[in-house]
């Protein structure tokens, strides 16, 4: 019995689930060990933290090994992890110093565990001079890479690619997200967790405790927009679409973010956010804790329409947690976003704010319309955006790998030989 | 005499990069469509189903997609919709098609197009796992009862690229009725008028039960 895993089968499909079981049987007995630098917060380690039970249950041996560091260490990683989404940081010998240093400290400790491995994944900038130092020895050795490197700062980049091109494959996000590289370089887009706090199901008691302190009127049709209050979302922009909007409809506007706390440009826009919604009672700008999961869960739901009108957008998972939800997603015509809005099929694409306001009114005056959307926007995520499918292409690149890279595998009989 | 069982197999796909730089311009789709292995080809015309992305009603193929939403060509989209990949036993023969629809686009508005930075076209191919699910049919109603809970890599598998295999342009259910010593009158033609190409898995594997099904009905069980 596959204790986690059976809890996806209702949610996923009992045939996303079978495909992971079958898939599995060929990597059973693997052992797995993922590494990156910190145990909580951030999304490698939500991926982490779903994808190492999974694994197990499937019968594989992973595990998840966490470098750590000094302060000095991190303030290197944090300005790598910056100049190679193309800001203009410091790189100098004492820096790389640094980074290798502490990398050197942290293969000797996990030396013997890496040891054993058959495939270890690093992910991330922070861990990648372990392959360096370490030696591939016979595992195989993939470098994940969740941010995107398209534009570097070519001082960091020139630090990392000796690096990273000694693995045997890398993974992007986005196609568009990868630098050449002399090794197969794989895509494997994000996903989200259907059983996550921020994503199932609630009951109406649940909803009702949750929204009952923002003083929504369930009676009006409710706009919500969730994303970091940062100028690229332009929520700006969302006020002046719902204002176009409210002149024919009675609506109300939510925009819900966390994280601007410690973050001087995020303080600026939220307080111009708060200024441009002062004087209407039916725009609720709610700064929110970092763990406000069900929280942001039941604004989803409550939400007659999403919106996400970013003008600068990575994936966008709140486009694909909207869909989750049956919502209609009015998104900006930007990233990630359109891969998951397509124009009356799972929401609309917008350039300004009269386009989104223009949606908005027509979605709220086609009701059956709103509704077939919502749906086509669920089925699109769950046959393509849950965890499962993450997941799946995974255990593809690891057969992969096993069997020696091919356009075409076929694993039939290959499970004894593999083991 | 008892049927050859029909093996279920299920099929799935990851996507990695070919190593051509992304196209923002037609004239740069040209010159990576020319050069591109026919993988790539492979990729953007016929596995767009199998890929975790949305199944386009308008534009089946990614060319034809990226041409009316990215280049803003309905025209350009309009003809590279209508290449059928699945027609192409081979792919050079494809590249040729195609190189002469964006040939002719290019004679025609030779000003050209730019795509937004982050809308380039970039030139993917796919590795793919088949593997066996374990599961197999000697029936009818048994393939009835498999294909409702089949997962969308094996509709694609069995009926959708099963038609690049020989017997060309056959899917495999028709193949194994075929095998039979009296196959049911009108089936093979029922699932054969089932227009793969604009449908999307789901919408195939419903179509395909539903002829199963009405096949059961006029008591093609056996």
């Amino acid at each position: 019995m596959n204790q986690v895993l059976d809890r996806y089968r209702s949610v996923a499909g009992d045939e996303a689930v079978r495909e992971l079981e079958q898939l599995g049987r060929h990597l059973a007995g693997a052992r797995v060990i993922h590494v990156n630098s910190t145990r909580q917060g951030g999304g490698v380690a939500e991926i982490l933290d779903w994808m190492i039970p999974l694994m197990c249950d499937l019968g594989i041996a992973a595990d998840w090994q966490v470098v750590s560091g000094d302060g000095d260490f991190f303030a290197v990683t944090k300005a790598m992890h910056n100049g190679l989404q193309g800001q203009n940081v410091e790189m100098d010998s004492p820096r790389i110093r640094t980074y290798m240093d502490t990398n050197r400290q942290e293969a000797e400790r996990l030396r013997p565990i890496l040891a054993d491995a058959d495939f270890v994944f690093i992910h991330d900038p922070q861990p990648a001079a372990l392959l360096t130092i370490l030696g591939a020895g016979h595992a195989h050795w993939i470098w994940r890479c969740h941010i995107d490197i398209s534009a570097p700062q070519r001082r960091v980049w020139r630090v990392l690619r000796p690096l990273v091109e000694k693995f045997e494959a890398s993974i992007y996000s986005l196609p568009r997200y990868a630098l050449p590289l002399p090794h197969p370089q794989f895509v494997i887009a994000p996903s989200i967790d259907p059983l996550s706090e921020k994503n199932r199901d609630l009951t109406d008691a649940e909803m009702l405790e949750l929204l009952a302190p923002y003083g929504l009127d369930p009676g009006r049709p409710l706009l919500v927009q969730i994303s970091r209050f940062d100028a690229f979302k332009d929520p700006i922009g969302v006020i002046q679409a719902y204002r176009m909007v409210k002149k024919h409809i009675p609506v109300q506007l939510v925009l819900a973010g966390g994280g601007a706390a410690d973050d001087p440009e995020g303080d600026r826009v939220l307080n111009a956010v708060r200024t441009e919604a002062a004087t209407d009672p039916d725009i609720h700008v709610l700064a929110l804790a970092p763990d406000s999961h069900r929280t942001i869960n039941a604004l989803q739901r409550a939400a007659d329409i999403v919106i996400q009108k970013s003008v600068r957008e990575g994936f966008g998972l709140t486009v694909t947690e909207g869909l989750w939800k049956g919502k209609p997603v009015i998104g900006g015509n930007a990233g990630g976003i359109r891969l998951q809005v397509f124009d009356h099929h799972t929401g609309f694409l917008v350039n300004t704010p009269e386009g989104a306001a223009q949606k908005a009114l027509f979605l709220l005056t086609h009701r059956d319309e709103m509704t077939a959307i919502g749906q086509r926007g669920h089925r699109f995520v769950r046959e393509n955006f849950l965890l499962t499918r993450q997941l799946r292409e995974y255990l593809i690149l690891m057969a992969g790998l096993r069997l020696g890279f091919s356009d075409r595998l076929e694993l039939d009989g290959a499970a004894e030989a593999s083991a | 005499m008892p049927h050859e069982l029909f093996s279920i197999k299920d099929c799935a796909l990851i996507s990695r990069a070919v190593g051509l730089a992304a196209a923002a311009t037609l004239r740069e789709l040209r010159a990576r469509v020319e050069a591109c292995p026919c993988a790539s080809l492979y990729h953007h015309f016929c596995e767009t189903k199998l890929r975790p992305s949305f199944d386009d009603p308008e534009y089946p193929n990614d060319l034809a997609a990226w041409a009316a939403h990215a280049l803003r060509d309905a025209v350009l989209g309009e003809r590279l919709a209508m290449i059928d990949g699945f027609e192409y036993e081979d792919l050079e023969i494809l590249r040729a098609d195609t190189l002469d629809v964006i040939d002719q686009r290019l004679g025609e508005a030779p000003s050209l197009a730019w795509a937004q930075p982050d809308e380039n076209f970039e030139f993917m191919q796919a590795m793919t796992v088949v593997f066996d699910t374990g599961a197999c049919a000697d029936s009818i109603e048994a393939l009835t009862q498999a294909v409702d809970t089949m997962s969308n890599g094996s509709i694609y598998f069995h009926f959708v690229e099963a038609r690049r295999r020989p017997p060309w342009g056959k899917d495999d259910f028709s193949t194994w009725i075929s095998t039979w010593d009296s196959p049911p009158a009108d089936l093979a033609a029922a699932l054969s008028s089932i227009d793969f190409r604009w449908l999307s898995l789901h919408g195939i594997k419903t179509q395909i039960h539903r002829v199963f099904t009405r096949a059961l009905e006029s008591g093609a069980g056996a």
